[in-house]
Order: structure tokens, then sequence, then C-alpha cells
């Protein structure tokens, strides 16, 4: 009986492999990942003031002029490839998040304001992104901050 | 009737030269052995013996082999070995009866032209996907603005700038 099956069982076992090879998505290519994306505030005006719950981003929120941060909005959602993840603005405006590229140690994100301006950014995993997305009005402008697997 | 004792030498002489093939004596040898048999009968008897005889065995081989016929010689020895003409088998059984004879080539043959595959497209792949990106490479594009980027240990601050290039 083994002798008998033994032809089509290398015949199988060779379409295999080929079928693995030839479907095997590449590495970049992961499902979708965690994100946290928050929109913030920053004033120039007022008293020095940081909203406790950015208090993660102190590190790179005090490398900027601004002296008032709050948060006006949050939200999480699964990334996944090459889809690109609307997040509204106050004032009327969206952002488009899209992720790019997922690696083992690294993501890839583009960020779209509009047809403003558009970044491509590679962080690695225990990274953040802060990124401007208005105009500074009355010495105020928002942000965006994009934490993959928060 | 016994022969003289110098017969009998000269018999025992030229005994060898009877069963002699043509052009082997000298002329010599065939002279004397010419005058023996003349004067002795007993050796011209076994000369006339065997001349009767000679050539009687290659005829008859001759004849045998003539007679036989070796038209299905061919095919009986193909037959013998297992790839006569009569032989129906399909070539698939054909290839399955070889593969089980030859496990280890047919193993081989059948994935070496997928290894082949596998590598080539491995080759094309890497040769066609840009390195991976590296944390920290950063590409911002904002028309009419002065973007800026910090770096910083947490991750990037991208700053658009203003619209007069501050």
């Amino acid at each position: 009986m083994v002798d008998a099956t033994f032809g089509r069982r290398a015949v199988l076992a060779a379409l295999a492999a080929l079928a693995f090879t030839l479907g095997a998505p590449p590495a970049s290519a992961a499902s979708g990942i965690p994100v946290r994306v928050r929109v913030i505030k920053g004033s120039r005006q007022g008293p020095p003031a940081v909203d406790p719950s950015l208090s993660d981003l102190q590190g790179q929120l005090s490398r900027l002029a601004y002296q008032r941060w709050e948060q006006a909005a949050e939200q999480r959602a699964e990334a996944e490839m090459n889809k690109p993840l609307r997040v509204a603005i106050p004032g009327g405006e969206s952002l488009e998040l899209t992720l790019v590229d997922a690696r083992k140690e690294t993501v890839t994100f583009q960020i779209r304001v509009g047809a403003r301006a558009h970044s491509k950014l590679t962080i690695s995993k225990d990274q953040r992104i802060v990124h401007q997305v208005t105009d500074e009005k009355d010495g105020a402008a928002y942000f965006a901050t994009v934490r993959p697997w928060p | 009737m016994t022969r003289p004792f110098e017969q009998r030498r000269e018999c025992t002489i030229v005994a060898p030269m009877l069963t002699a093939r043509e052009g082997e004596l000298s002329a010599e040898e065939v002279s004397l052995l010419d005058q023996h048999l003349q004067g002795c009968n007993e050796c011209r008897a076994i000369s006339l013996a065997l001349a009767e005889t000679d050539g009687l065995v290659g005829e008859a081989l001759l004849a045998e082999a003539a007679r036989r016929d070796f038209a299905p010689f061919v095919d009986e020895v193909m037959a013998r070995v297992g790839a006569g003409p009569q032989e129906k088998a399909s070539l698939w059984a054909r290839a399955l009866a070889w593969a089980r004879a030859h496990r280890a080539a047919a193993l081989m043959g059948t994935l070496a032209p997928t290894l082949a595959g596998l590598a080539l497209i491995v080759y094309f792949s890497d040769s066609e996907t840009p390195p991976p990106p590296l944390a920290g490479e950063v590409e911002v594009v904002a028309e009419g603005r002065a973007p800026m980027v910090l770096q910083t240990s947490e991750g990037p601050v991208v700053l658009l700038g203003g619209t007069d290039g501050t």
C-alpha cells in the first residue's frame, strides 16, 4: 500500500509546498495592529498645565512652545494594512491614518491632513507619533498622537 | 603382419603430420609423408579416414544454424527484460513503477523543480522589495510650508510650519 501511494504522495507534497510558497503572505502583511489615536490641543496662552491623561507624552510635548495641553478626543481602533482610518479633528476637519508597513519591531504610518500635508513615519513598537494637524490659530493648534499597541 | 621396427618408428614420426593443415608442413616433411604413405597401408588408411571426416562437423553446424529461425530472437529478449512492444501499460503507470523502484531519485526529481521555483520567487521578491524601513525614518510633505521634525527617544514630533515658511 505504501508503494502504491508513494508517487501520488510525492506529487501532492510538491504541490502543497508550491501552494504554500506562492500563498504565503509577506512578513509585512500583518492583519492589523491596535492603535490609540488622541487629538490634543496645545495653547501658548494661559497658565502652564498638562492634562494628566497626557503625562505619557510629556517628553515629546515639552519640546514644543505650547504651555497648555488638553485632550480633545480619543479613538482606539484596529489599524489594517493600507486601510485609512479617519479621525475627526475639532473644526470639521479630519485626518487619515494608514498603516503601510508592520514588522517585528517597527511600524510605518502614513498621516494625511486634508490636502495640506502628508507624512510617512516609521517608529519602533514602544514609540509614539506627535503630529500637528491644524495650523496655529489664536496661539493654539491641534495635534494628533498615535500609539501602536497601546 | 607386424610391421618392421623401422617402419613403426617412421609411423610415429609422420603420425602428427597426418592431421596437419595445408601449408603447415615444409616441403621436406611433405615429401617424407608422401613416401611413407606409399609404403604404409595403415597410415594411408588413417589418412583417408581423416580426409573423409574433415569438414563434416563444420558443415553440420552451419546446416543447423541455417535451419533455425532467429527472427523472434530480439522480441524474446525484450520480453524477458520487461520492455517488449506487447507491454501496454500507460505512461503514468510506468512512471509510478519507476518512482517506486527509485524512491530517492523520484523524490529529488519532484522536489527539485519546486525548490528551484521557490529560489526564483525568493530571489526576485527580494530584489524587488525595498529594504525594510528603520525606526526614525520620517518623510513629510507640506505644500507651501516648512515642516519640521523633532526626534525624541519617545518618537517623532512633526510640526507643519507656518504658511509663510516659519
